[in-house]
């Protein structure tokens, strides 16, 4: 395919774009244009492409801007509504691991002692027991006493954890989108 | 009120974002892109709607092509870059637009299609350069006819082509070379038919 543009091309062109296309130009050009397939193709297409131009831009119906804008406006905000989310995101999966390593250290503590913990009587008891035992470690809570009782740690742990667990959900439903 | 209505405005974001850095007051950058708006949205309409021969998709694809220009970081700013930039960038969104449409598998059911697509293309409505360039341009690619229309419609150069179609601008030439002897062949076939049957 040759690809050697005719030395009219440019002329052609021009007077294309300045609307001066076939009336304003000399004989010798549409002559030419008449005997030059290049040309000739040029002229054609741009023709029929700049009618096709001027019926697509009066068929246009634009809405107005004001409505473009605002939704610009909602999308930024959006954007950054879901920016400023996704620390809270890592909290909450944060919140979720030390759920679970607390669960598992729990399992882990309670396993040592046999599979008992696991049924229902043992949790029974130890709810029964749960106030008395607060009420006698009441007046020795401190760290040092804490960091000392195994079982201190066994009703810490868990209730920590169940803040931690609670907060996250509750920050969840409160950023959650609908 | 819910708390994401009181992020600050460098959080949120506003309309002068879009318009650079320098913009200090959002009501003058809302006039510029008014304007703006009045002169490029029916040259771009009239390319979406002429390159995917569809009008109802280039009302939407127009629309989000200028929310898009709005909301994105890198758009050039009326006031520095100059409105012949940001209508080129404006193009190429809307370019990106089609070709994400066409990459799209098609589930659309004919219910779905809306009765002014049909209504539209009727005969009795057409005018001469619908008759003869519609079916032309039906049998060109569609890289074909944005070409074509940003080349002749919008007398672009190859180099702002280039930029708009995301190409190497060389080979806009010869690809541009081709779509046009392609779309003369047909348009001459379809008057010389026209001519027979009259």
């Amino acid at each position: 395919m040759n690809l050697t543009s005719c030395p009219f091309e440019k002329e052609i062109r021009q007077r294309l774009a300045l609307g001066q296309w076939p009336d304003a130009c000399p004989q010798e050009l549409r002559t030419h244009v008449s005997g030059c397939r290049s040309c000739g193709d040029l002229v054609l297409v741009s023709e029929a492409f700049h009618h096709a131009r001027v019926e697509s831009v009066a068929a246009a119906r634009p809405v107005p801007p004001a409505i473009l804008i605002w939704r610009a406006q909602l999308r930024k905000r959006n954007a950054a509504v879901k920016r400023v989310s996704l620390p809270l995101l890592g909290a909450q999966i944060f919140a979720f691991a030390v759920a679970q390593v607390a669960a598992a250290g729990f399992a882990g503590f309670e396993a040592r002692n046999g599979v008992a913990w696991l049924t229902w009587s043992y949790w029974h008891d130890w709810f029964v027991q749960l106030p008395q035992a607060a009420a006698a470690q009441w007046d020795s809570l401190s760290f040092a006493s804490l960091a000392g009782s195994a079982w201190s740690w066994m009703v810490l742990v868990p209730a920590l954890t169940m803040v931690v667990l609670l907060g996250g959900v509750a920050v969840y439903f409160a950023t959650d989108k609908p | 009120m819910s708390w994401e209505f009181t992020l600050p405005n460098s959080w949120a974001g506003g309309v002068q974002d879009a318009a650079g850095a320098g913009a200090a007051d959002p009501a003058m950058e809302n006039e510029a892109f008014a304007g703006f708006y009045e002169r490029s949205a029916r040259p771009l309409w009239a390319y979406l709607a002429r390159s995917s021969a569809d009008p109802a998709l280039a009302d939407d694809l127009m629309q989000e092509s200028y929310v898009r220009f709005l909301c994105a970081e890198g758009a050039p700013a009326l006031a520095t870059d100059g409105e012949a930039a940001a209508r080129l960038y404006l193009f190429r969104i809307g370019t990106n637009l089609l070709r994400d449409h066409w990459r799209r598998p098609r589930a659309a059911s004919i219910e779905e299609i809306p009765e002014e697509f049909f209504v539209a293309r009727g005969q009795a409505t057409q005018t001469d350069a619908q008759i003869l360039l519609e079916p032309a341009m039906r049998q060109m690619k569609p890289r074909e006819r944005q070409m074509l229309w940003l080349a002749h419609a919008e007398g672009y150069s190859h180099r702002e082509i280039a930029k708009v179609m995301g190409l190497n601008a060389a080979s806009i030439r010869l690809l541009l070379f081709r779509a046009r002897r392609k779309i003369a062949a047909l348009l001459r076939a379809r008057a010389a038919d026209d001519g027979r049957k009259s």
